[in-house]
């Protein structure tokens, strides 16, 4: 699992490649770190997979940034993983784009 | 080590136990009336061998059948059928152990006189069946009993159940034959029953147990189970056969004096027996994995229970063929030239008890597929039919020699001639399991500990192999390993502190579906369940992830978890 980082004013872009289970969840939670990010763009092109440890940081994120006055959003989600948060209906509390 | 393995690990000691007891069962009340009342109460005690082996033989032909019956419709998830055959095994029990007590006591002084002794012989025979009366009720209960709680994955309790059953047999005997005489063992052996049957009752009140009864009678079930038990069941009235024909040709072919000799192979024969175990072992894994058409796992099962036979089967040859003193330790023959003549025999007959070892094993085997008839001709061939055509034949040709010679060769003829009967009725691919290669290659098994590497590493595997190597497309693999890691690490969650294993069969047999069962031992607990208690993302995930797989099934069988899920 990997996470590449490009900010661009206040806007960061987090680039994350590879699956996100509960193994590499604590990795993929240490590169999320937003700085004064107002407004964060999760790029999950590159994620096949995620499992309820992913759904949990997602879910962290997103109130971490709602709660500093920015937002997350989600974007080039893959089907497998639309499929998990719309079983969770996180579909519909996140931001995707 | 996988799931299997550990399960059938789990369930072996048991059953050889259980089948050492059944052996010591056997010998408790010759031993203790020998000791403790002499000759005549011992004649006595011997001449009633006929009935306690029908008795016997009534106890495995419900008992036997109905933990097959059972586990095989809990392999189906047909809950429904599992419970009524249960149900309908305990009617059974009662049923024969019923019938068979009137027909005892009815029968009972005209039987005991047909015996041909007289004196105090005779009395002791009549005492010794009127008091062995209840033995025949609760006997077929109490095997009855044991086979379920087996079935149920409760292997401890059978343990205590056969310990209790012994020693409360060993030590009632002991203390009423003194006071009672030979009454007193009748007594002990019922004692034993009953007290056998109170500690299974338990088994009833554990939280693993899944045994529930249904409201149901009915007596195409009762001979459903019948038919399944025959197999193992009927090997005793082929050995009781047997042992007839050979008293008759060794009186009068070698004579009496070689009979001391007969009673030791007999001794050797009877610890036979004790190879049970392995196939009992084997029995409810192997009948939930047929249930449930899982031909992979059944085939390992049954490598898992051959390896397990033949192991036990050489293990035995050598140690007796070592160590002949044994069996004559257990008759105790006192004089050296019969000794020596028994040696040679136990060492002959012993060369046996591999091929003994693998009938045993397929007789269950063909019993859990539905082949009760093959099972039945291959006992009563082994057991039977290639001893006696083979023993007055080599009889003649080496004497004593040549009988047990006979007896060591009969398992391997049978054995050969069923081979060449399958081979050419149902072609050679059937040999020996009759499940289908390609349907077991068109199956992928992973077993795993259930901790956090090893469950995503298996999600990983599961997500690749279905992707890659079988072009099941993105959705299809990436839920089945979903449900692989939340399901697996949600029992984690269930079971802190403990070692969980569990086992992940992936069926891609049937076009356009994927089945994915998941076993775990951990504690008991439908996980199919979509409106279970959240108590956490996971559980929440799981329990919508539920919602949406209406293909979903749940049933706890040989007491694990095994959930199936239809993609």
């Amino acid at each position: 699992m990997k996470v590449e980082a490009k900010q661009e004013g206040s806007k960061l872009t987090l680039s994350v490649s590879g699956r996100i289970d509960t193994v590499t969840a604590p990795a993929f939670e240490a590169e999320l770190k937003f700085g004064d990010a107002t407004q964060v763009v999760l790029d999950l092109a590159e994620v096949p997979y995620m499992s309820s440890a992913g759904l949990r940081l997602l879910l962290t994120a997103h109130k971490t940034m709602l709660a500093s006055g920015g937002e997350l959003l989600i974007a080039n989600v893959q089907p497998s993983v639309r499929e998990v948060l719309d079983i969770t209906g996180f579909s519909g509390i996140l931001n995707l784009v | 080590m996988t799931f299997t393995l550990d399960k059938f690990l789990k369930f072996l000691p048991a059953a050889m136990f259980a089948m050492v007891c059944e052996f010591l069962m056997n010998l408790v009340d010759s031993a203790v009336c020998g000791h403790v009342l002499g000759e005549d109460a011992l004649a006595a005690v011997n001449l009633m061998q006929p009935v306690l082996c029908l008795v016997e033989f009534l106890a495995l032909l419900v008992g036997t059948g109905t933990s097959v019956l059972f586990a095989v419709e809990s392999g189906r998830f047909d809950r429904r059928r599992a419970s009524e055959y249960l149900t309908q095994g305990l009617w059974s029990a009662l049923m024969v152990g019923g019938a068979a007590l009137v027909a005892l006591a009815v029968f009972r002084e005209k039987a005991a006189e047909a015996f041909g002794v007289h004196g105090a012989v005779l009395e002791g025979v009549k005492e010794y069946w009127l008091w062995f009366l209840p033995c025949v009720v609760v006997e077929p209960v109490a095997f009855y009993l044991s086979c379920v709680c087996y079935a149920d994955g409760d292997e401890k309790i059978c343990i205590l159940a056969y310990a209790v059953q012994l020693a409360a047999n060993f030590a009632v005997s002991c203390a009423l034959t003194m006071r009672l005489g030979i009454a007193g063992c009748a007594i002990g052996t019922a004692v034993g029953h009953i007290l056998a049957i109170s500690v299974l009752a338990f088994h009833f009140r554990k939280k693993t147990n899944s045994l529930r009864f249904a409201k149901h009678f009915s007596f195409a079930d009762t001979l459903r189970i019948c038919k399944c038990s025959m197999g193992e069941a009927s090997s005793r009235l082929a050995q009781a056969a047997l042992m007839l024909a050979l008293n008759l040709y060794i009186v009068s072919r070698l004579g009496a004096e070689m009979l001391p000799v007969l009673a030791v192979v007999v001794a050797v024969l009877e610890l036979a027996a004790v190879f049970d175990g392995v196939p009992r072992a084997m029995q409810p894994l192997a009948s939930v994995y047929i249930g449930e058409k899982n031909d992979r796992l059944a085939m390992r099962i049954l490598r898992y229970a051959t390896a397990g036979s033949l192991a036990t089967g050489i293990l035995a040859t050598v140690l007796l063929a070592v160590f002949p003193q044994i069996a004559t330790a257990i008759v105790g023959m006192g004089d050296s030239a019969l000794a020596a003549e028994a040696h040679k025999a136990v060492r002959i007959v012993s060369a046996g008890l591999a091929g003994t070892a693998v009938v045993a094993l397929f007789n269950m085997y063909w019993t859990c597929l539905g082949k009760e008839t093959l099972a039945l001709a291959l006992t009563a061939g082994a057991m039977l039919f290639a001893p006696l055509l083979l023993f007055p034949a080599l009889g003649e040709m080496f004497g004593a020699n040549g009988v047990w010679m006979a007896m060591a060769l009969a398992p391997y003829a049978a054995l050969g001639a069923t081979a060449a009967f399958i081979a050419v009725k149902w072609g050679r691919k059937a040999l020996p399991h009759f499940l289908s290669s390609e349907r077991a290659r068109k199956m992928r098994v992973y077993d795993t500990i259930v901790d956090e590497a090893a469950v995503c590493a298996l999600s990983r595997k599961i997500n690749r192999f279905l992707a890659v190597r079988r072009n099941l497309g993105g959705r299809k693999a990436s839920i089945a390993a979903l449900l692989a890691e939340e399901t697996l690490l949600l029992v984690k969650d269930h079971n802190p502190g403990r070692r969980i294993r569990a086992e992940v069969t992936l069926d891609f047999s049937a076009k356009d579906t994927l089945y994915v069962t998941i076993r775990d031992d951990g504690e008991i607990f439908d996980i199919t369940d979509a409106d279970a208690k959240v108590s956490s993302l996971r559980s929440y995930l799981v329990s919508n992830l539920m919602e949406n797989l209406p293909g979903r099934r749940n049933l706890t069988t040989t007491g694990f978890n095994r959930n199936a899920f239809k993609l």
